[in-house]
């Protein structure tokens, strides 16, 4: 019983906290000047932005919290998981490489949908009102790419030297799924901590339900923050 | 076939949107009363101000760049190849100390076409960007030289009036240590750090004689 307060309570901290510990729009100034003076190949510092940029995103864990909840077996996790790196690699280096611009505001935003789709699917939501499950993997593959197109914003906010620039790029996307491989090690740990609680399917509820309420959270800060800056 | 179906039986309908509503509900109120005001610095329940959270949106570029008045005394008034000031040059020796991955800037006010003269040396390379600022704005800096440097001698005319100057930053886990040595016709220092703190440097001008001791300067 004491746990899953005290994972709710470690969950309403993490949410209120993310936005002061990781800049709006995902990497901190420190890194944002990195970026702009290097000049040529940086394959490490890349790809360790990249582990740091999933590492403390919260928006893409949520994500994938909300994904792996009910996966029980090894092997659907990675089909899972794998289905979203695809999603999102394939955005990824598309939008970087290929110049495609998105509004990172409009991105973020959908990327909030995308939690609350997923905490909505978990509680069961779909299945009552549609009376069918919407294809969870073709969802996890689509909302990939606008993962995908997210971190390829963060990338094209900063002016990156035409020099070296696909290995750089390519090694920032690297950099992602090291990142994601230790963010959902983690998650991965504690949830299978906390499933040998009787309370994880219990309140299994309660969590999807505050997974939705951060992914609009989410959602109204970005579309505000695509107000402020239209205005 | 979908693994997620631990729920054999999903909520009831009326259950879901209630549940739905709340969460929207909760993320409404979190957005008006601390997210919006952190973020954006929209406060309208004033949630913000008494919490103190509307200090965190103003981006802390703004907070930074004020630039000090301009001084006419370090205007140069050009006859021939000869730029004639009203006052004395300064000159001006800094050691800074750049913690592991810190960045800093150093910078003096100048006027257009006022000049100095500069040296400075790293314990180790630094990413560095010796540049302008004349603060019109976010994203107004000019940058003269931008590339890692160990040290660096010259000139500089400004340009334009306003902030100039060098960024460093210590792309290294060791703590690097910059001096610095200039005299010119500037009228302040500035050392802008990562910690977002701000110091005014004294600067020295040059009727204050080392023989005497005395400081003249007005």
């Amino acid at each position: 019983m004491a746990h899953w307060k005290r994972f709710s309570v470690i969950l309403i901290v993490l949410f209120l906290c993310a936005p002061t510990m990781v800049s709006a729009h995902g990497l901190s100034s420190k890194d944002a000047q990195y970026l702009q003076l290097i000049d040529g190949a940086a394959i490490f510092p890349l790809m360790y932005l990249g582990a740091k940029h999933m590492v403390t995103g919260y928006d893409h864990l949520m994500f994938l919290v909300g994904v792996i909840f009910f996966l029980y077996r090894l092997k659907d996790i990675l089909l899972y998981v794998s289905l979203f790196t695809i999603g999102h690699s394939i955005t990824l280096l598309a939008g970087a490489l290929g110049g495609i611009r998105v509004n990172p505001y409009l991105i973020d935003a959908i990327i909030g949908l995308s939690i609350v789709y997923k905490g909505f699917e978990n509680i069961g939501g779909f299945r009552r009102f549609l009376g069918f499950q919407p294809n969870t993997r073709i969802a996890v593959l689509v909302f990939g790419f606008f993962h995908g197109f997210g971190l390829a914003t963060k990338l094209q906010d900063f002016s990156l030297s035409k020099n070296g620039l696909a290995t750089n790029i390519v090694s920032f996307n690297v950099g992602v799924e090291i990142g994601q491989l230790l963010a959902l090690t983690a998650v991965l740990i504690a949830l299978s901590f906390w499933r040998t609680r009787s309370g994880y399917l219990k309140h299994a509820y309660l969590t999807n339900s505050l997974l939705m309420c951060a992914g609009f959270v989410l959602v109204g800060y970005q579309l505000t923050g695509y107000c402020v800056a239209k205005s | 076939m979908s693994p997620d179906l631990s729920t054999p039986q999903p909520p009831s309908k009326r259950k879901l949107a209630v549940t739905t509503a709340i969460a929207l509900a909760v993320a409404v109120v979190l957005l008006a009363t601390v997210v919006l005001p952190a973020e954006y610095g929209l406060d309208p329940l004033h949630t913000g101000a008494m919490l103190g959270l509307t200090a965190l949106s103003v981006p802390p570029a703004a907070k930074a760049v004020s630039i000090p008045p301009e001084a006419t005394e370090f205007k140069p008034v050009q006859d021939g190849p000869i730029g004639y000031y009203n006052a004395a040059y300064k000159v001006d020796s800094a050691e800074l100390k750049l913690g592991p991955y810190e960045y800093l800037e150093y910078k003096y006010r100048m006027e257009k076409d006022a000049s100095m003269l500069f040296s400075w040396s790293a314990s180790a390379a630094v990413a560095h960007d010796f540049h302008g600022d004349p603060g019109t704005g976010k994203g107004s800096e000019h940058s003269y030289d931008k590339k890692d440097r160990q040290s660096s001698s010259g000139t500089l005319v400004a340009p334009f009036a306003g902030m100039h100057g060098w960024y460093w930053e210590n792309p290294s886990g060791e703590t690097i240590t910059i001096s610095l040595k200039s005299a010119g016709f500037y009228s302040s220092a500035m050392e802008f750090r990562s910690d977002r703190t701000r110091r005014a440097h004294e600067l020295t001008s040059l009727k204050s004689s080392p023989e005497t001791g005395r400081n003249e300067s007005k």
